[in-house]
């Protein structure tokens, strides 16, 4: 019985104290919202309707507001308030079809493009500091975050094994490289002769998309030339898609019936401590040689270390599916909040387009030819066709190269040849991001 | 200041190209020391081969094994 008496007493002592506690905030909660309370005036019901329709895009679209400013808060010309959006969100419009219908690297061109949508809206100010894009941004790629998380998955995905078996193609991977710094020098020579107004910094960000390696080139243009992301980053990954049809022509024209016909001698096998160790090698020759290019290089290495360690296949998987799915959406939107209208819009864009694919094209002739003077010296002979895959854009310019090969000699399987020079080609680039960066520093 | 953007640009190229290169031989030296070191000391290849071998003699033993149950069996 007295037990039950002190309960209850205990109950009502709980409850008093819950109860004053709750009077005390309910106080202060109706403190606050006094404070908030904003005076609202009566308005005529046409001054509310004008307001509204003063407030839609399509008036945003026709009138624009002087005192917006752009996502980095400086002044826009009434052109990139007005039409020019209207012309940015027909691009991202053909972006989509180019993806869909087309089938040009969908994975990244959907996310950019849709992002480059949302970037173009007035009034909502997605791609701004506050709005979502701008946070994206702000996130992950002005501090180069998301390219090196995208390096580890593609390390994770990478089979260094045609290349262990077979280590001189690498140097077809070097020459390719050549794409980089030949657009380097086209670069400056053009805003030499006046068409153009690119300092080092911007042509050398233009020139890495000659490397076609689309992390590689985000990567730069973030850290050398951001206000030309956009650009930069759509033409890597648009000329990226477009490899089978910009590498053929160019393949076939410097090589002749014969060489396109060699047969290279069959891959030995490799065992896996030599998978295993060659991450660690790399790794340490790129610490001794070019710490600047350790970012790349040893994001790249850990995520192929993973893969090849064997015994953490959880991580492994997470690297090759989850983690790069979610950086990849993250980085397309992020690199689609740069296609705004004041920043894309831009003579400098047009430039940046035919300086990459001229890049992309160089590369490929240097590669090629690359592989023809290695088969004047003695040794076992190279198809000068697995000469292009020395552009990174692994495992594409790998195909493009076996299916050239195929159109030949039907018997003739040169893709594990050329993934080789394919990923050789992954760590030259990164190699001359390395050199770049530490030019800059 | 105009004549100097191309000579910079010229010398990017020569230790760009020059770095990639001197980085991408000094790899495949470091490669092929490998391959030859981890040959010599821990070859992978020869104990499968090993392995392989013992297997196809155990399938053979099965295999016969099987067979004389079989006749066993119709016999019986």
């Amino acid at each position: 019985m007295e037990k039950f008496i002190l309960k209850l007493l205990a109950f009502f002592v709980l409850f008093a104290f819950t109860s004053v506690f709750a009077n005390e905030q309910a106080a202060t909660s109706t403190v606050e919202s006094t404070h908030k309370e904003e005076t609202y005036q009566t308005k005529p019901f046409t001054q509310m309707i004008s307001g509204f329709i003063a407030s839609t895009g399509i008036n945003a679209f026709i009138n624009p507001d002087p005192d917006e400013l752009s996502s980095d808060g400086e002044q826009m010309s009434d052109f990139h308030k007005g039409v020019g959006r209207l012309i940015m969100i027909l691009v991202t419009f053909l972006l989509f079809w180019l993806a869909i219908a087309k089938g040009f690297e969908p994975l990244l061109l959907i996310p950019i493009a849709f992002g480059g949508l949302l970037a173009n809206i007035p009034v909502a100010g997605i791609a701004g500091d506050h709005g979502f894009l701008g946070v994206i941004y702000d996130m992950g790629l002005s501090n180069e975050m998301f390219p090196i998380i995208i390096f580890m998955g593609v390390g994770a995905m990478t089979d260094f094994g045609p290349l262990l078996s077979n280590p001189k193609t690498a140097l077809l991977g070097g020459a390719a490289q050549f794409g980089i710094f030949g657009t380097l020098v086209g670069a400056v020579a053009l805003s030499q002769m006046g068409f153009v107004d690119f300092t080092l910094q911007q042509a050398s960000a233009i020139s890495i998309i000659g490397g076609a390696d689309g992390p590689t080139s985000i990567f730069i243009a973030t850290k050398l030339a951001p206000e030309l992301l956009g650009a930069i980053a759509v033409a890597s990954y648009s000329y990226m898609a477009m490899v089978p049809i910009i590498q053929p022509p160019i393949m076939k024209a410097l090589t002749t019936d014969a060489e396109r016909r060699i047969k290279m001698t069959t891959l030995r096998h490799v065992s896996r401590l030599e998978k295993l160790i060659f991450p660690i090698l790399v790794l340490s020759l790129a610490i001794l040689v070019l710490p600047e290019s350790t970012p790349l290089i040893g994001a790249f290495m850990f995520g192929n270390f993973l893969k090849e360690s064997g015994v953490v296949e959880r991580l492994n998987d997470t690297l090759q599916n989850s983690l790069i799915n979610i950086t990849t959406i993250f980085l397309g939107l992020g690199v689609g909040s740069k296609l705004a209208a004041d920043q894309f819009l831009v003579p400098d864009t047009m430039f940046i387009m035919v300086l990459g694919i001229i890049a992309f094209s160089v590369g490929t002739a240097a590669g090629v030819l690359m592989a023809k003077l290695m088969n004047v010296f003695p040794g076992n002979k190279i198809n000068p066709l697995i000469g292009s895959a020395g552009v990174s854009a692994v495992p594409m310019a790998a195909r493009v190269s076996n299916k050239v090969g195929m159109e030949y000699d039907r018997t003739n399987m040169l893709l594990m040849h050329a993934m080789g020079p394919n990923v050789a080609g992954v760590i030259g680039s990164a190699v001359a991001a390395g050199v770049l960066i530490s030019l800059f520093q | 200041m105009e004549t100097n953007l191309i000579i910079e640009g010229l010398k990017f190229m020569a230790l760009g190209m020059g770095t990639v290169f001197i980085f991408l031989i000094i790899l495949i030296a470091v490669m092929n020391a490998m391959s030859t070191i981890i040959h010599k000391f821990f070859p992978e290849p020869q104990a499968n081969i090993e392995t392989h071998q013992t297997g196809t003699k155990d399938n053979k033993k099965i295999i016969a094994a099987i067979s004389a149950a079989i006749t066993h069996h119709r016999e019986g």
